[in-house]
């Protein structure tokens, strides 16, 4: 049972397009939530404590630290103008006191240190408290500076900047488990990093025809294999996924494993490639499955087969009938996320309407739920949504074509050990808990 | 099922609903393909097109047009024809079949001569050359990777210099050593022929010469680099004057 327990942003009808939230994640412990949005600016939130008074209540993220990762930048030779939008958060393990994420934009991928200061030194010699030097003939005796408490501070400070490696747009970077490098790939390369080195990357991927003419496949996203470093996947705009292993050749323009399902001959339609386009593939935490989503449908993959999925979940077949519209209005373009649940159980996406799905893989179950400021009373249970398909339409229900198409949930986060979701609808960030009984 | 007493509703305005192989359906196929053509034009004109839209876009109009060109001719004269009982009853689930043996050779006709139009080389027989919007500046002068960031394969490289990693070339001659192919290296085509370009099946690569020979007004030109360090152009390609003003708006 699933309940509504925060929304963060404005709640002014007109959004302005910075804020729009672009990416959510959640750091390995679930502590931090990050999201970027269209002005670059990365919002980190903190889990707190349980409150002592209300036991039976998970605790709230509040507002951690709100930094400006990437600004607008102009590409002179090219004169284009490189937008701000962070595509893609990625935390990395914590090994210190210090927190430190990965941001990208289209171009340049930063790697930030999120650290606390609550203590600051007094008593310099060279210096007044309030900075000024002081003259050094007026110094007449030596004194020890000492370590005083101050206010919590937290500081963001860019530790790395990986730039001028990608001619295309960065849609994916993914950390990985050897913590030591990570991969970034645009529509037509991957290159893997190492997190210390910023001026050369190792290209690993490069599906460039040499004539750009013939090109009919791009790469849409990209990520590291959670437990074997050796390995990772892409997707392409054809709904395939490449498994490769970077052990096989320095390049891995040659898959290891080659993932698609057979297209069904009786739903082809001109529109068949657009939809099979994968905009989304995530493994699982246990490293044997990955999950995949296209236009219309999440299919969980089983690493070990290749010619089909092992399941599938629609996730709005209603809009099949609709792809017409939706291709002029190019909503079929729209890139959905999806993730895994932290033990592998559930999977949740997005879709619109700020309606967004969760399914249950041991009980087959599925559940529709909408993000909206009507259902936000505190500790309110969200009621499941439904879409009627058919001509007669139930009480509750509401019509395939009174959805709203601007009201999209493309990116959501499931916390990594309890069931906390954060889901992004266009400016607000809304978390949601299930109840503890 | 109509039940009694339920107010029937008018036919949708999706047009996924159309019976296939009837006019309507024929009049929906044009409309799919003009709205594809119409989006690839469109973003062709945004100075940084998204490249999986694009390929998207061009896959569906290369696919509409092999399957137009696999339909049997039909006879012209007649306006339309009927379509047989058995396609009438279609499944819904069904409206997206677009393979429909029903003729099409306006379509088909009308494909064939914009896909003949852009699988041509660029020449003087246009006034303005058929733009590959998938090109990108690496095609222009035929080299790949360039010679300056990559070692070895497998181990490629880059520095962290932006004019070396910008699509690199290696150059003969010395830094005043520019030729006009060098000049329109870095310019992104779709900068440049605004006008035209809608699938790029085919067609050379330009040289600066056809590039300068088919700049066009300079109303569309949205900005050019600055050809402060660079050798004087010849003098019909375009005048100081207006460049200038150009730069100074963008």
């Amino acid at each position: 049972m699933w309940c509504f327990s925060q929304v963060k942003g404005a709640i002014d009808e007109d959004v302005a397009e910075a804020d729009i939230i672009s990416t959510v994640e959640f750091n390995y412990s679930g502590e931090l939530l990050a999201t970027g949005d269209k002005g670059g600016r990365v919002v980190i939130f903190q889990h707190e404590q349980e409150s002592k008074n209300r036991p039976h209540l998970r605790g709230e993220y509040n507002v951690y630290s709100t930094f400006q990762s990437h600004e607008p930048e102009f590409d002179y030779l090219k004169s284009l103008e490189i937008e701000e939008k962070i595509n893609k958060i990625r935390w990395l393990p914590q090994q210190n006191a210090a927190h430190f994420l990965l941001s990208t934009n289209d171009k340049t991928i930063k790697l930030w240190k999120i650290s606390e200061r609550d203590k600051r030194a007094e008593g310099y010699n060279l210096k007044d408290e309030d900075g000024r030097v002081r003259d050094p003939f007026r110094i007449t005796s030596l004194r020890v500076p000492v370590l005083m408490p101050m206010d919590l501070m937290v500081e963001a400070s860019p530790r790395r900047i990986f730039a001028n490696a990608h001619t295309y747009h960065i849609n994916s970077i993914s950390v990985n488990s050897d913590h030591e490098t990570y991969l970034s790939a645009d529509d037509l390369r991957i290159n893997l990093w190492h997190l210390e080195i910023t001026d050369r990357s190792f290209n690993i991927v490069d599906i460039k025809p040499a004539n750009m003419e013939e090109l009919t496949e791009v790469i849409t996203a990209a990520e590291c294999h959670p437990h074997q470093c050796n390995v990772f996947v892409y997707s392409s705009s054809k709904g395939t996924i490449r498994l490769c292993d970077m052990r096989e050749a320095a390049l891995c323009d040659r898959h290891s494993k080659f993932f698609e399902e057979p297209e069904d001959p009786s739903s082809r339609s001109f529109f068949s490639e657009i939809i099979s386009s994968i905009s989304d593939v995530k493994f699982s935490h246990s490293g044997r499955y990955m999950m995949t989503r296209d236009y219309l449908s999440v299919k969980v993959w089983d690493l070990n087969m290749e010619n089909r999925p092992v399941e599938t979940y629609q996730v709005h077949e209603y809009l099949r009938s609709k792809l017409c519209s939706l291709y002029e209005n190019d909503c079929i373009f729209d890139k959905f996320e999806c993730c895994w649940n932290g033990s592998d159980s559930a999977i949740m996406t997005g879709s619109y309407n700020n309606f967004f799905r969760m399914f249950d893989r041991n009980t087959r179950r599925d559940i529709t739920l909408e993000a909206s400021r009507e259902s936000s009373k505190p500790r309110a249970t969200l009621k499941p949504r439904k879409v009627s398909t058919g001509g007669k339409r139930k009480k509750d229900e509401i019509s395939v074509d009174s959805l709203d198409f601007n009201k999209k949930i493309l990116h959501t986060a499931w916390h990594p050990k309890d069931n906390v979701i954060a889901v992004a609808a266009t400016n607000n960030l809304y978390i949601f808990q299930d109840k503890i009984n | 099922m109509i039940l009694k007493g339920q107010k029937r509703k008018l036919p949708q305005e999706d047009l996924e609903l159309a019976d296939s192989g009837g006019p309507v359906w024929e009049s929906q196929r044009q409309f799919v393909f003009s709205v594809s053509l119409n989006k690839y034009q469109r973003s062709q004109e945004l100075p940084e097109p998204s490249l999986r839209r694009s390929v998207l876009i061009a896959n569906t109009l290369r696919q509409m047009s092999l399957e137009g060109c696999r339909e049997p001719p039909a006879d012209m004269e007649v306006p339309e024809p009927p379509p047989p009982a058995g396609l009438l009853h279609r499944d819904v689930e069904e409206d997206e079949d677009w393979e429909s043996t029903d003729s099409d050779v306006s379509l088909s006709a009308a494909i064939s001569s914009i896909l003949t139009v852009l699988d041509s080389t660029i020449d003087g027989s246009f006034p303005t050359a058929p733009r590959s919007p998938l090109r990108s500046l690496e095609n222009l002068s035929g080299s790949s990777e360039g010679g300056v960031a990559w070692v070895k394969p497998g181990v490629r490289g880059h520095s962290v210099s932006y004019q070396q990693q910008a699509e690199p070339k290696a150059r003969d001659g010395g830094p005043g050593d520019v030729t006009v192919e060098d000049l329109f290296q870095d310019i992104d085509t779709c900068l440049l022929e605004r006008d035209m370009g809608v699938l790029g099946l085919g067609g050379g690569h330009p040289t600066g010469e056809d590039l300068l020979r088919y700049l066009p007004p300079f109303s569309n030109l949205k900005c050019l680099p600055s050809f402060s360090s660079f050798s004087p152009l010849p003098a019909e390609a375009f005048e100081l004057d207006n460049l200038m003003e150009i730069l100074v708006e963008s």
